[in-house]
């Protein structure tokens, strides 16, 4: 149980070069004690880098990490009351799963009685117990991931568990029951979890906390409702939610905004400062509703395509030049070819270079 | 049925029956004459040459030295290639220029090598007694004594075939995954626990895909015995192909070397193909 903090981290891997590329700009941020946090983001935007440098197997260019305000950043993993968890599972191939379980208590040197009670508790949690005495390579992917999570949970100085996209190899169905012992995990021992992933699903379902990044850089920190109600930028908007964030360009005349042809009210308690260019108006596709008759809000589109998924339907509606996607419900009944598509004023966010313009 | 396709193989398979399914059966059919430089043919002898191979203790013991050798000399090399390859793996100056050097053993000519070993151990006009006698020891007889010698052809094997275990190795090593040594030292292992927990399971199957291919190779132990020993003193380092050698090539006793060598390939594939088999089911089980 620690409160983690970088501060004025960066690193690159190419400290040497005359302009080197940073996997990791410079950034603050704090993790608070017992707080389960999503690193979301592609591939290859530093969520691994970061991870690494909390864990200390990789030391950051630049910045200190301070856990409970002490200064960690020159003190070697082992030292640092960290668990990990790896993409790929790693079991120690020899060894059985009780002896995989036991190996970093051997490392710390736990008397055996003590090791033995730990493993024990450790396996009854994550249901390993009548596997103990097998070899740990004969089992499962998904039930040698748990044996990795077990290595972190086993130790008793252990105050936050680092998640490297734990459930890449695992199995769908087995997926919603490994994050169901994450979340049981996180209420029974109260550690600091941060798990990175660039599944979104996953982010929103484990995380009370999720931290968008975006090439090296934090994009937004918020919780999941935060992250789909008002994304700070439309990076955010389109990697957030499925399907993405609708966004149309528009600009204000006459008090309102024109987009594609049509226009609408501004909505309250927006300023949108004099000379503001690039706007776009963001509006997430389960937002927006179909109308069948013009009222304020509305604006007339074309139905050109309906794609079911089974639990909802997606409505691709063209609106002049642009095109809108809705989310509706699977009985909802759909025009067959002109309509009207309401973008709800308290729905709207507005962007002006990509960035969320502030609402009083 | 014959089909046109099957055509395109005939290239491969005239080759294959040259210089492999020919000259093999030939020697089984060899092996059943007394063709030898008195009465050269293919007479039919029977298994005469077979009886007299079975009590023929030189051949056993032939067998039984190279073994000792092979095995000995295999061993040596998967030790100390397996050091060098440790070395130079990680972050350690010059590591191109080691890494070369290393390999130099490998680029040069077996035979010629040994004949500079040969002269490097000569008992009276050699370095290797020198330096011996620099360190106030009595000088020793490299050649000339039977464990001596025996460990001398080790010695010079070692030397020679050394860094092509250390490239398999190295490349083994090299293509290693790095998270189970992240999770090592997470888990708080030292380098030495490392080692036994995750680089020697790990490099298991390069290790056995290695330890194979020199045993096929030293099992063919020939030229250095020949350059270095010719098989002496007496008979100590006396191999089965050197003796073959000698019985086939030196005596002309055609008929009695093809039976042989008969045997010998027979000895050798049953002795490696349980030694693979034995090797890659303690990999696969563990």
């Amino acid at each position: 149980m620690a409160m983690i903090e970088l501060s004025h981290i960066a690193h690159t891997y190419e400290p040497t070069a005359v302009t080197p590329a940073y996997a990791l700009e410079k950034l603050n941020l704090v993790w608070n004690d017992g707080g389960t946090y999503a690193l979301l983001g592609p591939s290859g935007c530093g969520k691994t880098t970061m991870l690494n440098i909390i864990s200390g197997l990789v030391r950051p260019s630049q910045g200190r990490v301070l856990f409970d305000h002490v200064d960690f950043t020159d003190f070697p993993t082992p030292k640092r009351n960290i668990a990990q968890v790896f993409q790929f599972p790693v079991v120690y191939t020899l060894m059985s799963v009780e002896d995989n379980l036991a190996f970093p208590l051997i490392c710390r040197h736990v008397p055996k009685a003590e090791r033995q009670r730990r493993v024990r508790e450790v396996a009854e949690l994550l249901n390993l117990t009548d596997k103990l005495s097998k070899p740990a390579l004969k089992l499962a992917a998904d039930e040698k991931q748990l044996i990795s999570l077990g290595r972190g949970l086993v130790r008793n100085d252990v105050t936050a568990l680092l998640m490297d996209e734990p459930l890449t190899v695992i199995d769908p169905q087995m997926k919603f029951e490994i994050r169901r012992k994450l979340k049981k995990i996180n209420e029974l021992y109260a550690l600091t979890m941060v798990y990175v992933t660039h599944d979104q699903t996953e982010a929103m379902t484990f995380a009370d906390t999720i931290v968008v990044m975006n090439e090296g850089k934090v994009v937004q920190i918020g919780t999941p409702q935060d992250l789909y109600n008002r994304p700070q930028t439309t990076y955010v908007g389109y990697f957030v939610g499925s399907p993405a964030m609708n966004f149309i360009k528009c600009t204000i005349d006459d008090g309102k905004l024109q987009i594609a042809g049509g226009a609408i009210p501004v909505p309250p308690g927006l300023s949108i400062p004099a000379g503001t260019e690039n706007l776009q108006l963001g509006i997430r596709p389960s937002n927006v509703k179909l109308g069948t008759s013009r009222c304020e809000q509305s604006l007339r589109g074309t139905v050109q395509r309906v794609q079911e998924f089974g639990n909802y339907r997606v409505v691709t509606v063209a609106v002049k030049d642009e095109l809108l996607r809705l989310k509706l419900a699977p009985g909802a009944e759909i025009p067959a070819l002109d309509t009207w598509v309401v973008l709800p004023e308290d729905r709207i966010c507005l962007y002006a270079d990509d960035e969320l313009l502030a609402q009083k | 049925m014959l089909k046109y396709k099957h055509f395109f193989l005939l290239p491969g398979l005239i080759v294959l029956v040259a210089i492999i399914i020919f000259p093999l059966l030939f020697t089984i059919r060899v092996s059943f004459s007394s063709w030898d430089v008195v009465k050269p043919g293919l007479d039919w002898l029977g298994g005469k040459n077979y009886e007299r191979l079975f009590v023929d203790l030189r051949f056993w013991e032939a067998l039984f030295k190279l073994s000792l050798m092979a095995a000995g000399s295999v061993l040596i090399q998967y030790l100390i290639g397996f050091s060098l390859a440790l070395l130079v793996w990680r972050d350690v100056i010059m590591k191109r220029f080691i890494r070369v050097l290393f390999l130099v053993p490998m680029m040069t000519t077996p035979v010629i090598m040994t004949v500079i070993w040969r002269t490097i151990l000569h008992e009276s006009l050699g370095p290797a007694n020198d330096i011996v006698r620099m360190f106030g020891f009595e000088h020793l007889t490299w050649l000339s004594t039977s464990g001596m010698a025996m460990f001398s052809v080790i010695l010079v094997e070692v030397w020679q075939w050394t860094p092509f275990m250390f490239l398999l190795l190295l490349a083994g090593l090299l293509s290693l995954p790095k998270e189970p040594y992240m999770a090592a030292a997470i888990d708080g292992a030292g380098p030495l626990r490392t080692f036994f927990s995750v680089t020697f399971p790990l490099m298991a199957p390069i290790s056995a895909g290695a330890i194979l291919i020199r045993l096929i190779e030293a099992s063919k132990m020939m030229e250095t015995v020949y350059v270095l020993t010719s098989g002496g003193p007496g008979t100590a380092t006396e191999t089965a192909s050197y003796y073959i050698y000698i019985r086939g090539l030196r005596d002309y006793q055609i008929g009695y070397a093809a039976s042989l060598s008969f045997t010998y390939l027979i000895v050798m594939i049953i002795s490696l193909t349980i030694i693979a088999k034995v090797m890659t089911r303690k990999i696969i089980r563990d």
